[in-house]
């Protein structure tokens, strides 16, 4: 029978080796989410459908990033909730100089795309 | 100095901080949420002055190349992956892999650096899109050029890391011998990085012009052999350097050090990823 400690140290173990592994599968998602962006923007779709499945893809690959890579996942939420500070205020910084200065400037217009 | 077992250190909280985050991690997290902002105001300048190119030069699509952009792109997300196995090994204690991956990250960052090099250098000459002829001009590489500092910082960062993980324990450390030892191998570092991107950069202007082949490369390595002879001699010097010497100075007790130089890192990555679709993908919308 093991001891408490041993056990213990399979479980770190055991929880290490896991780490490892999310990191390399979530790689390998983010490399397939950007071929697939890459694809999207050939589709023969709406520009707004494009742009919006766009922002979704970029979001979710960000997502990732931070709460897997950067461990926000396994740290404090005080962390999570300090760059949501600043991720809140940079979003609204944009969000307020494309509704200022023109939104629909910024999407791709036909008559400049050739 | 490698006694400590990883079960010993938890990595993710400080009992000694009234925050319980270790004060390096909180310093950084606050660092990277203004650099959000700071990121945020340059995205949506290129966004909204994206549709002026300057007279005589064709539109933002026809410039770019999503080959080239995808291909950084990819190369920064396995840059990504390569640092956070970095973080994981110095948590386990576990020098040889921390080593290892934080060179592959420093040779996935100077290609992105390299690609950025290629790509500034093609826009300027052969597309005349400049920082100051146009404002889609001042904006994307007022933009793509702060990221690319970031980017450079990062690989600095890397390799002093890097350096500072040969750093002898006890008396050793205290003698002048390191300080000297670590700058020789800063020096050579950066040396053998910079020729190897311009020899790099080199061969993929040769091939441009003459297509790749066995006589390109020969007629390139006979006329820059000097370079590549000190690129080999830079590669055998940054080898010598890295020769075991005894206990080192480093372990489990730095890993927060490895981790905000991480956090910095991913960072960088995910601004890449906005900027990948924001300035690059949405041109190709049609």
């Amino acid at each position: 029978m093991s001891s408490p400690a041993a056990a213990a140290s399979a479980h770190d173990h055991g929880h290490e080796e896991n780490k490892f592994q999310i990191f390399v599968q979530i790689a390998m998602l983010l490399a397939v989410i950007t071929g697939i962006e890459i694809i999207t923007v050939y589709l023969p779709f709406a520009s707004w459908l494009l742009i919006w499945t766009l922002v979704i893809f970029s979001a979710v690959k960000f997502l990732f990033v931070i709460f897997i890579f950067m461990h926000l996942r396994w740290d404090k939420p005080f962390c999570t909730i300090l760059f949501f500070i600043g991720l809140f205020l940079g979003g609204g910084t944009m969000w307020a100089l494309l509704k200022l200065f023109g939104a629909a400037a910024s999407f791709p217009l036909s008559s400049v795309v050739k | 100095m490698s006694s400590i077992s990883a079960a010993d250190i938890d990595h993710h909280h400080d009992p000694s901080t009234s925050t319980g985050i270790p004060n390096k991690k909180l310093l950084m997290w606050t660092f990277l949420a203004s650099d959000c902002m700071f990121f945020g105001c340059l995205i949506s300048t290129h966004l909204i002055y994206r549709l002026h190119p300057p007279p005589g030069v064709p539109a933002a699509r026809q410039i770019f190349s999503i080959e080239l952009t995808s291909f950084s792109t990819f190369i920064l997300l396995m840059s990504s992956l390569m640092m956070a196995l970095a973080v994981n090994a110095i948590q386990k204690g576990n020098l040889r892999s921390l080593r290892a991956s934080i060179l592959t990250t420093v040779l996935f960052g100077s290609i992105f650096l390299g690609c950025q090099v290629y790509e500034f250098h093609n826009f300027v000459y052969e597309k005349h899109l400049t920082i100051t002829n146009s404002i889609l001009g001042t904006t994307f590489f007022t933009l793509t050029g702060t990221h690319g500092t970031h980017v450079a910082v990062g690989v600095l960062w890397l390799v002093l890391m890097y350096i500072r993980s040969f750093k002898p324990a006890g008396a050793e450390a205290a003698k002048g011998t390191w300080l000297l030892f670590s700058f020789a191998h800063l020096v050579v570092f950066a040396a053998t990085l910079i020729l190897t991107g311009y020899v790099v950069l080199g061969v993929a202007r040769a091939g441009q012009a003459d297509g790749f082949n066995l006589k390109m490369i020969g007629t390139y390595a006979g006329a820059q052999y000097p370079a590549l002879i000190a690129t080999l001699i830079g590669f055998l010097g940054l080898r010598w350097f890295a020769l075991p010497r005894g206990e080192v100075d480093f372990d489990q007790r730095n890993a927060v050090d490895v981790e905000m130089m991480g956090l910095y890192w991913h960072f960088v990555d995910i601004v890449w990823i906005v900027i990948f679709t924001a300035v690059y993908l949405l041109e190709y919308i049609s």
